[in-house]
This record gives C-alpha cells, structure tokens and sequence, in this order.
C-alpha cells in the first residue's frame, strides 16, 4: 500500500509534470518519469514482461524518439509563456475534467466490484500468459492491429514520395569510382 | 534469515559495483597500452610498474579537476544526463550472471544480484534508457557541436537497436527461456549457442559496437567533426562518469555476449567465474582491436548499414529459426 501510494504520487506528478513545464525537454523528462512509474506498477502487478515492454518501448524507443525531434526543434528557443489564442480553454477543460473525475468517483463508490477489478487472470502479464493471449484466442486481433500499423507505414512512404519525377542526383558511391 | 539476505544483497551490489569500476579503471588502461603498441610506440608505463598505476592518477586529475558549466545551460539537466548514463550501464550488469551459484556456509549464493525470469528483457529495458544521458548531455550543453552529437547518438541507438533485439530472438525460441541462467544452463548439455546462432551473434556483435559508441560508430563523439559531440562541455567528474559509462558498457554488452552465445560461465578445469572473465577479457580486447584498426563510418552509410542490411538479415535469420524451432525445417 506504501509503495502503491508513493508510486502514485510520482506518477501523478510526472502526468502535471508534462503540462506544467514551459521547456518541452523538461515536459518529455516528466512523461518519462510517468511511464517508469507506470513499469513499476506492472511489477508490483507481478505483470514483469509488461513491465519491460513499457520500458523497452514507451521509454527506451518512443520517448527517444520525441527527444529526438524536441531537441533538434527547440534548441536555443524562448521558452516564457506563449500568448493565448483561445479564451477560456483552461476554464473549460478543468471544468470537463473535474466533471470526468466526478463521475467516476461516484460510479466507482455505487459499483465497487465492477468499477475496481476482482483479482487478475491468470499469468497476467508475463512473458508466458502475453503470449497464450497473443497467440492463442486474441490471434485474430493482433493480426488485425499488425495490418493497420503496416497500412498506415506504406501510407506515409505514399504520401511521401516525389511528386514529380525528376533525374535523380547521382549516387555518392558512383560519384567516387 | 531476511536480514542476512538483505545484508548478503548490499555485499553484491557493493561488490558488483567495486568490480566494474575496476574493470573499467584497468580496461582503459588495457585499451591505451594496446593501442600503443598498434600504432608502434609505448602508450602510458610511467606511473608504478609497466604504468599498472596509471587509473589511479586518472582517476586523481578528474577529482581534482575544476567543474564547469556552460552559461546557458540548463542546469538541472545538465547534472542529471551523466547520472544516468553511468547508472543505467551500472544497472544492466544486475541481471548477469557471472558464475555457477556457490555455497557458503550452508548458504547458497547465486552470483548476480537479480535472477528475474525475464533478464534478457530487463538488461535490454535498462540498456535501452541509457541513451537518454547522451541525448539529455547533448541537449543541456547549449552548444551545437553537443546538440549534434546527442542527436547523432539518439538516431543511431534507435536504429540499431532493432536489429540487436531481433539478433537476440533465436537464442530465446532455443532455449525457451529468457531466464539468463536458463539459458546458460541450456548450453551445458546442447553446446554453445554460437554455433547454431552465428549470424545472429555476428549481427548482435556490431549493434552491441554500434550501442555503445565506439569506432567504427562514434559518431556522437566524431572529434574530428564535433570537438567530442555530446560531452564537450563536460569536465571533471562529469566528464569522467560519461568515459566510465562507456567502458562499463563495453563490458556489460561482452558480458551479454558471452552469456547468450559463449556457454556463460562454463568451461573445464578452471573455476567458472574465471571462465566469464575470459572470456569477457578476449572481447574487450576485440573492441579495442576493432578501434585501432578501422576508421569511423560515414553517416549516410552508417544508417544504410543499419536499416537495410543487418535489419533484414537479422529479421530472415529470426523467421529461419522459428521454423527449425517450430520443426517446419
């Protein structure tokens, strides 16, 4: 219960973290610092293999990924408050999200045993009981989710490619020999 | 009996930690004599015997050495990027094994500090956010020459991460086990790995020379083009757990190496933790073999490399060995 606690508060304040920060480095940090927290959750789920996934994907190769293009877009920027184009936003999102908080609350007290799950399945999350699921009854799924990502990779070379053809630049290896 | 395990747990890690900074401290000194005597001259035998105190002034001259930081730096970041890097490589090293469990009085002692059923996985989570030290070094700096050498570092380790994952897979579907014990313990009585993986282990090889910056792929760090890339700014103690991170890496990706394909700790006569240092020992000389002898890649073909040759000749290799697993061939 300590740890679940402690765990939640870093995550909840890495989730702030994101929002609160001006710098988009230091925003990037805070969700890094989310999904490690989310990763321990995992393990303290005994979910190990979801655990790793999270690191290996969410903080090891995505976030990477977005450091990459922050880093290289917002070096040397001002980073002070930007001017606000919408008025009332702000107001209008917290009122959303404290309405969302709401409901769930209530529903969560009205339902406890739906709202809060009852124990978990079986190997639930480890590398063999991921891949009984993945593998076994849910096959179909992954194939389908396998399929969009590929549609949507072969999308952006389409939209990529050159519009019109023109003479390609020689080869830097035959400009050499 | 709890409290013994926990004392017992703070004795590894404190010991795991005193032997790769040895490691590192002698694997550089290793590596400055060796290429010495490639480029036919001496390298550094002045301090104590064939220069064997040699680290410990190093080691002196960075301690003493002034901290800087750059005006525009963004300070808290710019002190949190060698953390993690030096603690990430130092994590990595939790999950090996580096010989058979021992016993002591009465006590069986597993030589790691961790032995999850999933370590392969969780050496590569941690080794994976290592890159965060160079890119967040490279970024804090405020400098361009650092800036290009962080992102240098984040689009190389992304790329050739994959095919490293990817080399990793065969070596899973034989042994059915991402236990790192499992595994090892799976070549006591099929043989090495390296034989019925050695494509796999040639792929795993130069994206573990790719991951861990060194040449033929240190381009983060190309002095010739950006001053030292991600860590220019850096002095001190700083600059020094950049250098320790690197080293350590260099050991923990030999140590991985050793464990997946070359029997771990095993082998005849001698005591198996001797074993895992030899063997560890024939790849970092390997690594500093490999630096003396080849230059630095260009970038346009470092990235081809990655992307359109080790990529689908690890991906071809992973489908050949699921279907000799799965008993299709």
């Amino acid at each position: 219960m300590i740890g679940f606690v402690i765990l939640a508060i870093i995550a909840l304040g890495g989730g702030i973290g994101v929002i609160v920060a001006r710098q988009p480095v230091h925003s990037a940090l805070f969700l890094i610092m989310n999904i490690l927290a989310l990763a321990i959750f995992y393990i303290l789920l005994s979910a190990e293999f979801l655990a790793a996934a999270q690191v290996i994907v969410y903080a090891g190769a995505i976030m990477v990924l977005f450091l990459f293009v922050v880093t290289l877009l917002t070096a040397g920027k001002d980073d002070r408050e930007p001017k606000e184009n919408l008025a009332g936003q702000r107001l209008t999102a917290g009122i959303l999200a404290v309405l969302v908080g709401g409901g769930l609350a209530v529903v969560g007290v009205l339902y406890p045993s739906r709202a809060i799950g009852l124990g978990l399945p079986h190997n639930f999350g480890n590398l063999r009981g991921m891949g009984v699921t993945l593998w076994g009854p849910d096959f179909i799924y992954l194939a389908a989710v396998a399929l969009m990502l590929l549609t949507a990779a072969v999308g952006v070379l389409v939209l990529n490619r050159p519009r019109r053809q023109v003479k390609p630049a020689p080869r830097l290896e035959e400009r050499e020999s | 009996m709890i409290v013994l395990q926990v004392v017992l747990l703070i004795i590894k890690i404190v010991l795991l930690i005193a032997i790769l900074m040895g490691g590192f401290a002698y694997t550089m000194l290793l590596e400055r004599r060796l290429l010495g005597f490639f480029q036919l001259r001496l390298g550094p035998n002045r301090v104590g015997p064939g220069g064997l105190l040699q680290p410990v002034a190093d080691g002196l001259k960075m301690v003493l050495k002034e901290d800087l930081m750059p005006a525009g730096a963004d300070p808290f970041v710019y002190r949190l990027a060698p953390v993690i890097a030096l603690f990430t490589a130092l994590c990595v090293d939790a999950v090996i094994p580096f010989g058979a469990p021992i016993h002591v009085f009465g006590l069986t002692v597993n030589l790691d500090i961790a032995n999850p059923s999933i370590g392969l996985l969780i050496a590569f989570a941690f080794s994976s956010l290592g890159v965060y030290g160079l890119v967040l070094g490279g970024w804090a700096s405020q400098n361009k020459y650092s800036l290009l050498g962080g992102i240098r570092a984040s689009a190389q380790i992304i790329s050739y991460e994959l095919a490293m994952g990817l080399s990793v897979m065969g070596v899973l579907m034989m042994t059915g086990t991402a236990n790192l014990e499992g595994i090892v313990l799976y070549q006591k009585h099929h043989g090495w790995l390296f034989f019925p993986q050695i494509i796999a282990f040639i792929i795993y090889f130069i994206t573990a020379v790719a991951e861990t910056n060194r040449t033929p792929f240190d381009l983060p760090e190309a002095e010739s083009e950006l001053v030292a890339g991600y860590h220019t700014e850096y002095s001190g103690m700083r600059f020094a757990s950049y250098y320790i991170a690197e080293y350590i890496n260099m050991i923990t990706v030999s140590g991985i190496a050793v464990t997946l394909f070359f029997g771990g700790w095993l082998g005849p006569w001698l005591p198996p933790i001797i074993w895992f240092f030899i063997k560890v020992a024939i790849f970092l000389f390997i690594f500093i073999w490999i630096r003396a002898t080849l230059p630095r890649f260009r970038y346009d073909r470092l990235m081809n490399f990655g992307w359109k040759v080790l990529l689908p000749a690890a991906l071809i290799y992973f489908l050949g060995t699921a279907a000799f697993v799965s008993g299709l061939i």
